[in-house]
């Protein structure tokens, strides 16, 4: 096996009193699509902020391609060009077209042509079915359609990883598949995921991994036919029955 | 747009409509109780503040008068002009050149005080003040003063003696500061913009014997004991007797003239009532007064643009500082200077801080005093901006930062591209807001002396002893211009608008 992506030591992170991330440790390769599994609570979206270091770790080691992120010398506004984030609420930029919230970025970070972004990014949005509205403000688009930018505006980046933080818990039901129809089409593609989400129908078809986190820890990480058909550890099996 | 125009023309005709009825108001007032010094009693006196008569009126408070002061004798013989005091008390000079251009007032031939006038200088300045005495006796001696004198006082030598410098001067010893307050006809006051007078002519003919360049500070008079002792002014000539009180702050030359102190008290008979055009031609026309008002204006928008400027940056600058400091928790003790700065600058009053920068932290600078209200304002302003600017960032949600900083942005690039242009946008009202009160506030330099436009009314109201007119127009003025630029914020309002969540 070749060496791995990302790869995370003894991850540990606490709000006040409350220990969040109790010493998590896993390797992610590139190419895999990781879902992240666990009931409310239990960490897995501040395992996922941590890795990007929207959140900084208490202790712990985060390397991305042999670079240690959780080093304080690190340049982190470089990593983070590697690894993009789409959010459970969009964060879109509301002051700018759809166009622009695509484009600005590889402009200003990555120097690219203005013309040579604007043709990356209507790309994007043909490939997403909303091409139409581009020049729109994202103020007049529906939930669906943001989630769907959100993630065309991460792709503009050419990121090796896209990190994706719920992306359909905010969305009405009806809109929740264009959405991760996007997101299949994308696992596909061959990037490396990391996905928090409450989905399983996405989970069984799409993953590649399956890593569920309790109480801080991770308590069992395997293939979808694993976890789903064969569940050892108890938590897991009464997470399962919950919400299946 | 029509809708706006309606509007506008509504505010125009009530003002409009305000001014006549204002202009056709009759009130026939009585002659002033006051006939003689016996009956200051249980009456209002009229006095200009910090002035010899002020003193004077004040031994009066004890038999039940009361003592209105004005800064500028104009006011008071306004105010009497009125019928809102009965009785001015002034030097007999400037009382004589009232009188003349008020049929309606008379002076009492009982004389009040005999005084004398000197020079105020610096008590550190000892060298200057015997240059001084030495120049003030040459000047009696060889007559030059009396002639000064006469130029300016006495009905048939009036205008036969025009102070000349000698043409061998030179002025290689630098320059002597005056500071004076021109309003106060013969000794100093406003001629066709320039500062002339007896008191005026005397400091040229000293400045002439010491080689000298004269510089005049035109103030108000009650700042002029401030102004020389911070060192602003070298000396202050300005019609001032030597007194008890202020010898214990300042010290006086050699008397260079006397003069009496007088009551000025209102006529029964009325005054012939001028009609509207006159009085426009009188205010606006004769002596160009209107220049006051536009030169004015022009001070005025200068101040207010330059302090905007360094309003909005300085303003953005500590507010950006101040939330990211609340938000990642460093940077407390600069956060902490901020709030203190903050805490003053929002506590006090924005004319003491004027004062206090110019009398104060710029006491011993040759500095330009529209310099010193830019200043002054910029950083009143930048108080207020930096609180609304940090209420527009704090305004933003979290998700927005946390978008531009997973996007690979750098803190400041977040803040630049993301952040500031969403809380402008919500800020722009409350921005909008702040700088209609800034133009508005910039109307007391006229503290520091600068001729801005409430000062520069002000002062065709010290000609023309007619209060309305100018205050109207100034007034007009400074309403056409935050109409101006409450158009100019909604319209770029309007603009922004247009990509609203």
């Amino acid at each position: 096996m070749n060496e791995p992506m990302i790869r995370v030591e003894k991850l540990r992170k606490s709000f006040g009193d409350n220990l969040v991330l109790d010493g998590i440790t896993t390797d992610i390769h590139k190419g895999e699509v990781v879902v992240l599994l666990g009931p409310s609570g239990c960490g897995k979206s501040t395992f996922l902020r941590c890795l990007n270091r929207l959140e900084v770790p208490d202790g712990g080691k985060i390397f991305l391609d042999d670079v240690e992120l959780t080093d304080k010398k690190t340049d982190m506004d470089k990593q983070r060009l590697k690894m993009m984030m789409v959010f459970q609420h969009f964060n879109l930029f509301p002051h700018l077209s759809i166009l622009e919230n695509l484009t600005i970025a590889p402009i200003k970070l990555l120097k690219w042509d203005k013309e040579e972004a604007k043709e990356k990014a209507m790309e994007l949005l043909e490939r997403v079915g909303l091409k139409d509205k581009a020049l729109e403000y994202p103020n007049r688009l529906s939930g669906g359609q943001k989630q769907r930018v959100a993630i065309c505006r991460a792709l503009a980046m050419n990121p090796e990883v896209i990190l994706f933080d719920e992306p359909t818990s905010a969305l009405d039901p009806e809109m929740v598949g264009e959405v991760l129809d996007v997101m299949k089409e994308l696992a596909k593609s061959g990037i490396t995921m990391i996905c928090v989400t409450h989905e399983m129908g996405f989970a069984k078809e799409v993953a590649s991994r399956i890593i569920f986190i309790d109480k801080g820890k991770i308590a069992e990480d395997g293939t979808p036919e694993e976890v789903f058909g064969n569940p050892k550890n108890p938590r897991l099996r009464e997470f399962l029955s919950k919400i299946l | 747009m029509a809708k706006k125009k309606r509007y506008l023309l509504v505010i125009l005709s009530f003002l409009l409509l305000f001014s006549f009825t204002a202009c056709g108001k009759e009130k026939a007032l009585e002659a002033s109780k006051v006939t003689c010094v016996e009956d200051l009693k249980n009456v209002t006196i009229g006095v200009q503040l910090g002035t010899t008569g002020d003193i004077y009126a004040s031994d009066y408070e004890k038999e039940g008068c009361k003592i209105e002061r004005f800064t500028k004798a104009a006011d008071a013989v306004s105010a009497l002009k009125l019928g809102k005091i009965d009785c001015i008390i002034l030097d007999n000079l400037p009382a004589e050149a009232f009188v003349d251009l008020n049929q309606d007032l008379s002076i009492l031939e009982e004389e009040f005080v005999n005084e004398d006038y000197a020079i105020c200088i610096s008590k550190e300045n000892g060298e200057l003040k015997e240059k001084m005495n030495a120049a003030i006796a040459t000047l009696k001696e060889n007559g030059t003063l009396e002639q000064i004198q006469m130029n300016y006082i006495g009905d048939s030598t009036k205008g036969q003696y025009p102070y000349v410098s000698p043409s061998s001067v030179t002025r290689e010893n630098g320059t002597l500061v005056m500071a004076t307050n021109a309003a106060f006809e013969p000794y100093e006051y406003m001629e066709n913009g320039e500062i002339v007078g007896f008191d005026v002519d005397m400091a040229r003919a000293i400045c002439d014997i010491l080689g000298m360049e004269l510089k005049i500070e035109n103030i108000e008079f009650d700042s002029i004991i401030n102004a020389v002792q911070s060192g602003k002014a070298d000396v202050g000539i300005a019609g001032m007797t030597v007194t008890a009180d202020r010898l214990e702050s300042i010290d006086f030359t050699d008397s260079y003239t006397n003069a009496t102190q007088v009551i000025i008290v209102r006529n029964g008979n009325e005054e012939q009532k001028a009609s509207l055009k006159d009085r426009l031609y009188h205010n606006f026309i004769k002596d160009n007064r209107w220049k006051y008002i536009v030169n004015g204006l022009g001070t005025t928008l200068l101040i207010s643009f330059f302090s905007v400027i360094i309003g909005i940056v300085l303003g953005f600058f500590i507010a950006i500082i101040r939330s990211t400091c609340d938000k990642t928790g460093k940077g407390k003790f600069m956060n902490w200077i901020l709030k203190v700065y903050l805490t003053i600058i929002r506590g006090t009053p924005a004319m003491l801080q004027l004062l206090i920068i110019y009398y104060i932290i710029f006491a011993s600078v040759d500095i330009n005093k529209i310099v010193v209200a830019v200043v002054a304002f910029g950083l009143n302003s930048s108080a207020y901006v930096a609180e609304i600017v940090r209420s527009g960032i704090m305004s933003i949600d979290e998700g927005q930062f946390e978008a531009g900083r997973s996007l690979g942005f750098s803190y400041a690039k977040t803040m630049w591209y993301f952040i500031l242009p969403q809380a402008f946008r919500n800020i722009l009202p409350a921005l909008g807001n702040e700088f209609i009160v800034l133009l508005k506030e910039t109307s007391i330099s006229g503290y520091i002396g600068i001729m801005d436009l409430t000062r520069g009314g002000d002062y065709i109201r010290s000609r023309t002893y007619e209060a309305f007119l100018p205050l109207i127009a100034v007034a007009v003025i400074y309403l056409i211009l935050v109409m101006m630029l409450s158009t100019l914020v909604s319209r770029m309002e309007q603009r922004l608008k247009k990509s609203n969540d």
